[in-house]
């Protein structure tokens, strides 16, 4: 992949979350699925175990499930910043649909694209960048054969 | 930090500097070399060949450089013109007596880096043949730079004390004839 | 049907031929000129263009080195040395400060990197001073590993 071809940004985080106060990115989490297809037999069972324990866990995140008759599965994951992301759990086992969603609660919601620098620093320069009269001595002489 | 309170901070780092170079006795070569260093830029910390940061030199006294050895005469500036026959010349004392600065110029310009850039360079040296310079020059510089070689002093530059304190291997007797 | 991911998913419409093209203009959307949408001049140059890609992966590490490298040398004569006096005396007072970092401080703190200037500095007169007789070195300077006993 050429580096101007795909997209990149910086390394961030969302108005430096998890710096103090933690808020979770993730707002809403549609689990769509089928109440008798053979492929969502998973979310079934993770619907059955785990999505309660899961809501209740995270009081910030609305959950919703709905039953339609689909053969795909999906999560659809709603983030803070408008982003939607959208999964698809066929023939996923109840523990790998738990792994996947609190993945998805963990994640920022930022695309995932090319980071520029694994490091990132919005104050770069403490004792002030370097300039032309870092290293000179200060003088008021003028400069010049006019001086000599 | 705010952005507004940067983009001072900004300007000091990509600020232009101006320097003085006195070529008076000195040999082109050693001022082309501190002169193409500041017109790239390669003497700041944030250099970079793309980022367009160098510094304007003005080099005055360019009709009083000197060369070592025989170059006056044998060293030769070439040129095409590109027509039939346009093929000129020049020795040093030549080129030196048609345009006094020409020297240092050419010394420096081959010593920039071949490329786009060279010309907007080129442009950001001042080349002077004496050592007056004009006003809106001289309100710009900031450094003069020390010569790259000691000026030799003539003997009859020496004041007597100095000549009598000088070391002597040698003696030389009441009755010793010179040549 | 069993689709693993959506673009798989979203694949299974339209011809084969479609979607490879598509995949391969994906490449070549900021390209200049006809490149960037008709296939058969894309497809040399999206070739020609990972090729570079390949290069420039281990080419960067030389080029950005070799950028590292001259800004220090501007940093260090700035204090009055050069390039390789203060790597040999940074190395000999083991200071594992690497060159990416050496520019950043040059840049980004030059304090500190004055302060490893004057380190370097007085590793290096630190022979002439013993030689001197006076083994004592400049005040707030450590330019020697201290032994433990």
């Amino acid at each position: 992949m050429t580096a101007r071809g795909t997209p990149s940004r910086f390394l961030q985080s969302v108005l430096q979350n998890g710096v103090g106060r933690y808020v979770c990115q993730l707002k809403r989490v549609s689990i769509i699925f089928s109440k008798n297809a053979q492929s969502s037999l998973g979310v079934r069972e993770f619907l059955e175990d785990g999505v309660v324990d899961f809501a209740k866990k995270n009081q910030g995140i609305v959950v919703y499930v709905s039953p339609q008759s689909c053969r795909i599965p999906k999560v659809v994951a709603e983030y803070l910043n408008g982003n939607v992301k959208e999964e698809l759990v066929t023939n996923k086992t109840a523990q790998q649909i738990a792994e996947l969603i609190t993945k998805m609660s963990n994640q920022s919601g930022l695309d995932i694209i090319r980071i520029r620098k694994p490091f990132h620093t919005n104050s770069p320069s403490i004792q002030g960048q370097w300039h032309p009269f870092t290293n000179r001595l200060p003088s008021k002489d003028p400069v010049g054969p006019q001086a000599e | 930090m705010s952005s507004f309170s940067r983009s001072a901070q900004q300007w000091a780092t990509f600020g232009r500097s101006w320097y003085l170079i006195d070529a008076r006795m000195q040999p082109p070569g050693k001022i082309a070399v501190m002169c193409s260093v500041r017109l790239q830029g390669k003497h700041k910390p944030i250099y970079h060949a793309l980022s367009d940061i160098g510094d304007h030199v003005v080099v005055m006294n360019t009709r009083h450089i000197v060369f070592s050895g025989n170059k006056w005469e044998q060293k030769v500036y070439s040129s095409h013109s590109g027509y039939p026959g346009g093929f000129k010349q020049l020795t040093a004392v030549q080129m030196h007596q048609k345009d006094p600065t020409a020297i240092v110029k050419l010394a420096v310009y081959g010593m920039l880096p071949k490329n786009l850039h060279r010309r907007t360079m080129m442009q950001r040296l001042h080349l002077f043949t004496d050592d007056v310079l004009p006003d809106d020059v001289l309100r710009n510089l900031t450094e003069q730079l020390p010569q790259p070689r000691v000026i030799p002093r003539k003997l009859s530059e020496y004041t007597q004390e100095e000549c009598d304190a000088f070391p002597r291997l040698w003696t030389t007797p009441e009755d010793y004839r010179m040549e | 049907m069993v689709f693993l991911t959506l673009p798989c998913w979203i694949r299974n419409r339209g011809p084969d031929r479609y979607w490879k093209v598509q995949e391969l203009l994906k490449n070549a959307r900021h390209f200049r000129g006809r490149k960037n949408r008709c296939y058969s001049l894309a497809v040399r140059a999206v070739r020609r263009a990972f090729v570079y890609a390949s290069k420039a992966r281990k080419a960067k590490r030389r080029n950005m080195r070799m950028l590292w490298i001259s800004r220090i040398a501007a940093a260090s004569r700035e204090h009055g040395m050069k390039y390789p006096v203060l790597i040999y005396n940074l190395v000999k007072s083991s200071v594992q400060v690497n060159r990416r970092i050496l520019s950043d401080l040059a840049i980004t703190e030059p304090r500190t990197f004055q302060a490893l200037a004057t380190l370097a500095q007085a590793r290096r007169e630190e022979g002439l001073r013993a030689a001197l007789g006076d083994d004592r070195e400049p005040p707030g300077v450590f330019s020697r590993i201290p032994q433990l006993q």
